[in-house]
């Protein structure tokens, strides 16, 4: 059987080919899929049956491989106490908001900085690049503080989404990718669009993002799984009961349960990444592999 | 070309001017003003969570509420559950921080020193008349005064606990000790918990807390147990290398790792315990009563469990135990018809025997517990107190017997030191090193503990 | 290539100017006033978000506010912070974090994903596989870990020690082991993420390279070291650099692992104690003072580093 070609990697082609290493390769692909599906399927596995066990049998000794009597009333009483619907929603609705305004923002500034480049473009993108090596956390109690009361406009945004949606848009690194992408975009392509006669806006909106896409949507997984996955930022400043995101209501309304419910509560709260990670695979893979206008 | 720029930034806006508009959109969660023609509404927070008793509680709030809107049509209260913020202190000080507590918010009595610090509550001492709070002068002073400050009162105390000794009556029997006499030495304690542990099974015959603030707090209540203290009476030292402290942590390292009867997991904090309790795996531990309903309508556990007894004393009776409760504050800024409306409200729920909190016969129908001894809010004697313990006795559907020996051994209420909590973080330390560490060197952490303890919180006066 | 061809018809296009002075002055200032109009939302973001909190943490780390009055007090806020019982162990724990997440979550995931790079079959089942855990939000993952490091045996990694007649551990529970338990959490959690750029970056490297390489005679670790590693050496210096600076920001996996300070404090980190100084001894002023130095600290790292690193290449 003849191993696909594509760009060849350490090994060559010719030397997988051969017997000897025919057998190597498929032995250690075996192995590492055996492995890895136990690493990392496993705790799945195990959290999921774990929802379906008792509470005294999650306990037990020696743990059970199977539960001994499959319920769902572990995954009900998640549902119900820790209210995982209203926080499912909340989450979704941070993370789909935030990632909206940085694909407005983000691109509109990345677009700017690497194309249009107007006066004090490259001040400000020092400064932009300048927040990336700040690290987020290290930030909290005065960007709490200020959300707590913005300067200016006098805006109290605890306790909505605006104080998730707009700090979320302040993000260097998005920029930095961005810039990065658009910067590798041949001249040629604008100086076309130009003579055409296309503004600044059609050129981002029908030059630039198409051929953007898989940029684009390795930014959107990155955006999203942040958002989704924030806890210290969304802690501090979603503390009501109605508007707490996933993580933190499983973590602040955990005190009073037993495990197999908690875990019952762990598995709901995985379910939307995980099959949004199957349909969004091939993007993500496409998003991350594609060579795009680089070679 | 301009007209593409003009629309850009109409784009950009319109979504600034939605941004703004919405800004209304977020204002907290305390009513401006609030009276508009004589009529008053006011925001008050922590009503039973919905998840205990399994909503009844939560059930009988609001009828509560239903009853008092119909006896005052002027007034109108709005319930703002937070979840388990209530018994959440960082919750707590990010709602202070962030100016949206409700208009009457609940607080710990060791809260009163963060609220005023934080400029958020009303000072509402001229309020208190006959009218508004009727009972005022029969509340026990333990529960009034930490709400007050050079005379001047800022909130409400409803409630107050004590800790003494909880077991389990059911591994009491199992283990052959009798349940009606419970331990009221740490000697016989220690003694207990061996034998409880020799269940085996995953039985734990004492558990402790060491982890999350909580590890210093039980230390602390412990030491009171033994006449010691955190801190000074004048406040100016240290008192932790003390010879009682010392006796405190080598119990619970000779229970923890002689008498292997403290289980192996530590860095326990408040809901582990007693998620452990529910299980019906721990023997004894100290706490209040309001950790049995806890266990009950929280994690699962069965009243006809648990009894309590007097804090365990050195060779003797406790010398004293760590008291606390709560109360009500009244947010800065609520009108002066709003603290009217407030104290009425508090009156009414929780300040009225027969009523609210104390109304035990609607308690008893909804399948509630009654019984339970606590809060002690009266002071002894008054006609209140009479009235109160009367209704209990006539209500209760609990065994009255398993607190007997708790109510019937009162014990001094010593309060928590200033600076609580930074003082419970280092002790901590402390703690998860007795429980964990086989050979920890208790002379030298009580000493490293007591330095940190006087430069760090009482020197630097942080 | 995109065919201009398809594009809407742009009707209302403003003919070109005549080639005046005036004109060309005119037509930057509008290019200027356009390019800042695209850039107007993200920087007030910033402004509002990044740039100001950054301003606002040293001005409050500077300051105390009792009953609604605000004063300046001078290093004082720096003095408690340093002088905290805590504080020296908190440094002491992140910086030890940091470099055990360096080993396990930095140089592991990268020979993975050389490993993985190998492979022409199952990829797409790899990647997911390696991806799947960093899709597990935060408290779902940390809760699973919480529970299989229970020290007793009760815990199911214990028991799986146990089976493999190997030691168990305390795991959380034991000061040693604190940190290396937490990291070994974090890295299962997210080092899918790291794993597929080191992948991306990797299927950039021109196979001809290799080729060259293995005409000379070179042996897979050569191959690494001589091609592999200097070819993607960008992607590994910059995710070097994100790496620390991310994990020195540890907070989530003391907090739910440990409750937050773990056995005598071998679980708090800095950001749990500035978490732990604003919200339970309400000191927003010294928590800020406390943030202000770990940023000081990353900030000269990242610039120190930038500077000795491989610099990027120019376009």
């Amino acid at each position: 059987m003849a191993v696909s070609s594509g760009t060849r990697t350490i090994i060559s082609p010719a030397r997988l080919g051969r017997k000897r290493g025919k057998r190597i390769y498929w032995g250690l692909l075996i192995l590492v899929i055996l492995a890895f599906s136990v690493a990392f399927l496993g705790p799945l596995y195990w959290m999921v049956t774990g929802g379906l066990k008792t509470g005294r049998e999650i306990a037990q000794v020696p743990p059970t491989l199977f539960p001994q009597d499959p319920n769902l009333t572990a995954y009900k009483d998640a549902w119900t106490d820790l209210n995982l619907g209203q926080l499912l929603l909340n989450t979704v609705i941070y993370a789909f908001g935030a990632l909206a305004f940085q694909l407005v923002f983000d691109v509109a500034a990345a677009y700017a900085l690497s194309k249009l480049r107007p006066v004090l473009g490259n001040a400000i993108l020092g400064l932009i690049l300048a927040t990336l090596m700040v690290p987020a956390t290290t930030l909290v109690i005065p960007q709490y503080v200020t959300v707590i009361d913005l300067p200016i406009v006098h805006w109290h945004m605890l306790d909505s989404p605006w104080a998730i949606w707009l700090p979320a848009v302040a993000n260097a690194f998005n920029i930095f990718l961005l810039k990065r992408f658009f910067d590798s975009i041949p001249q040629e392509l604008l100086s076309a669009a130009a003579v055409d006669g296309a503004g600044p806006l059609r050129t981002l909106l029908w030059i630039i993002l198409p051929i953007s896409r898989p940029i684009l949507g390795v930014m959107s997984i990155l955006s999203l799984t942040a958002v989704w996955k924030d806890f210290l930022w969304p802690l501090l400043v979603e503390p009501g009961e109605n508007t707490k995101t996933l993580n933190v209501g499983i973590y602040a309304f955990s005190k009073g349960l037993t495990q197999n419910t908690i875990i019952a509560a762990a598995v709901i709260a995985a379910v939307p990444t995980i099959v949004f990670f199957l349909f969004l695979q091939r993007n993500i893979m496409a998003g991350l592999t594609a060579g795009g206008l680089k070679g | 070309m301009s007209t593409r720029l003009h629309r850009r930034i109409a784009v950009v806006a319109a979504l600034s001017s939605v941004c703004l508009g919405l800004a209304a959109c977020g204002s907290g969660s305390g009513t401006k003003g609030g009276s508009a023609d004589g009529k008053v509404t006011i925001t008050v927070d922590c009503p039973p969570l919905k998840t205990d008793n399994g909503g009844k509680s939560l059930a009988n709030w609001n009828s509560d509420v239903k009853a008092f809107e119909a006896a005052n049509p002027n007034i109108t209260i709005k319930t703002v559950s937070v979840g388990a913020q209530c018994d959440n202190p960082p919750d707590f000080t990010a709602r202070l921080q962030g100016g949206t507590q409700t208009d009457v918010f609940y607080g710990y009595m060791t809260d009163l020193n963060q609220v005023l610090d934080a400029d958020g509550a009303e000072d509402i001492t001229q309020y208190i008349t006959k009218d508004t709070v009727p009972g005022w002068d029969s509340i026990s002073d333990n529960i009034k005064n930490p709400f007050i400050e050079n005379g001047h009162v800022y909130g409400i105390g409803y409630a107050g606990y004590t800790m003494g000794l909880v077991y389990n009556k059911t591994l009491f029997a199992q283990a052959g000790l009798d349940p009606t006499k419970p331990p009221t030495t740490w000697q016989d304690v220690a003694t207990a918990a061996q034998k409880i542990a020799a269940l085996g099974n995953g039985v734990v015959g004492y558990e402790d807390y060491s982890a999350g603030n909580t590890g210093g707090w039980h230390f602390t209540a412990e030491l009171y147990s033994r006449g010691g203290a955190d801190v000074s009476t004048d406040g100016k030292s240290a008192t932790v290398n003390s010879p009682e402290a010392q006796a405190v942590l080598g119990n619970l390292h000779d229970m923890r790792f002689n008498g292997n009867s403290m289980g192996v997991k530590q860095l326990l904090g408040w809901p582990d315990l007693l998620t452990n309790a529910g299980a019906g795996k721990v023997g004894m531990f100290i706490g209040a009563p309001d950790t049995i309903t806890a266990i009950v309508t929280q994690f699962k556990g069965q009243y006809s469990d648990w009894m309590m007894g007097p804090m365990p004393g050195d060779g003797g009776p406790a010398k004293g135990t760590l008291g606390g409760g709560s109360g009500y504050f009244f947010k800065k800024g609520a009108s002066a018809d709003q603290i009217k409306a407030g104290l009425k409200w508090i009156t009414f729920e929780d300040l009225t025997p027969g009523q609210g909190q104390f109304n035990y016969a609607l308690q008893k129908a909804s399948g509630l517990p009654v019984g339970l001894p606590e809060p002690e809010i009266w002071k002894p004697g008054t006609a209140e107190a009479q009235k109160d313990n009367d209704l209990k006795k006539a209500n209760t559907n609990l065994d009255l017997d398993a607190f007997a020996n708790y109510v019937a051994n009162p014990v001094p209420v010593v309060t928590e030191p200033a600076n609580a909590q930074a003082i419970y973080a280092i002790l901590d330390g402390v703690m998860s090193a007795t429980l964990t560490d086989p050979n920890a060197n208790i002379t030298k952490l009580l000493n490293d503990a007591n330095n940190k303890i006087q430069n760090t919180v009482i020197n630097a006066g942080s | 290539m995109t065919d201009l061809a398809v594009l809407p018809p742009v009707a209302d296009v403003a003919p070109r100017a005549a080639r005046s002075r005036h004109g060309a002055m005119r037509r930057k200032l509008f290019d200027n006033l356009t390019g800042h109009a695209f850039l107007i939302g993200a920087v007030v973001c910033f402004g509002f978000f990044s740039w100001y909190p950054m301003v606002r943490e040293f001005i409050m780390s500077f300051q105390q506010t009792h009953r609604g009055v605000t004063t300046w007090v001078g290093w004082k806020n720096y003095e408690n912070v340093w002088h905290d019982a805590a504080f020296v162990q908190a440094w002491k724990n992140t910086l030890y974090f940091t470099v055990l997440a360096l080993v396990v979550g930095y140089a592991l995931p990268f020979f993975i994903a050389v490993l993985l790079n190998e492979f022409r079959h199952a990829r797409g089942y790899l990647r997911f596989l390696v991806y799947l855990p960093v899709m597990l939000p935060p408290a779902s993952g940390l809760f699973l870990f919480k529970y299989a490091y229970d020290p007793s045996d009760a815990g199911i990694f214990n028991y799986i020690l146990k089976t493999l007649h190997l030691p168990t551990s305390e795991w959380v529970q034991s000061q040693a082991m604190t940190m290396p338990s937490l990291v070994i959490a974090s890295t299962w959690l997210n080092m899918g993420g790291t794993i597929l750029i080191y992948l991306a970056s990797l299927q950039n490297i021109p196979g001809e390279l290799y080729e060259a390489g293995e005409l000379d005679g070179a042996g897979i670790w050569r191959q690494i070291w001589h091609v592999t590693i200097p070819q993607t050496r960008l992607i590994l210096s910059l995710m070097f650099l994100l790496q620390v600076v991310a994990t020195m920001q540890l907070f989530v996996e003391p907090l739910i692992l440990a409750n937050g300070d773990g056995n005598q404090g071998s679980a708090t980190s800095v950001v749990y104690l500035m978490y732990q100084r604003a919200f339970y001894e309400h000191d927003l002023n010294g928590a800020a003072a406390l943030g202000g130095m770990l940023l000081i600290v990353l900030l000269v790292f990242s610039a120190v580093y930038t500077r000795l690193a491989p610099k990027q290449e120019t376009d």
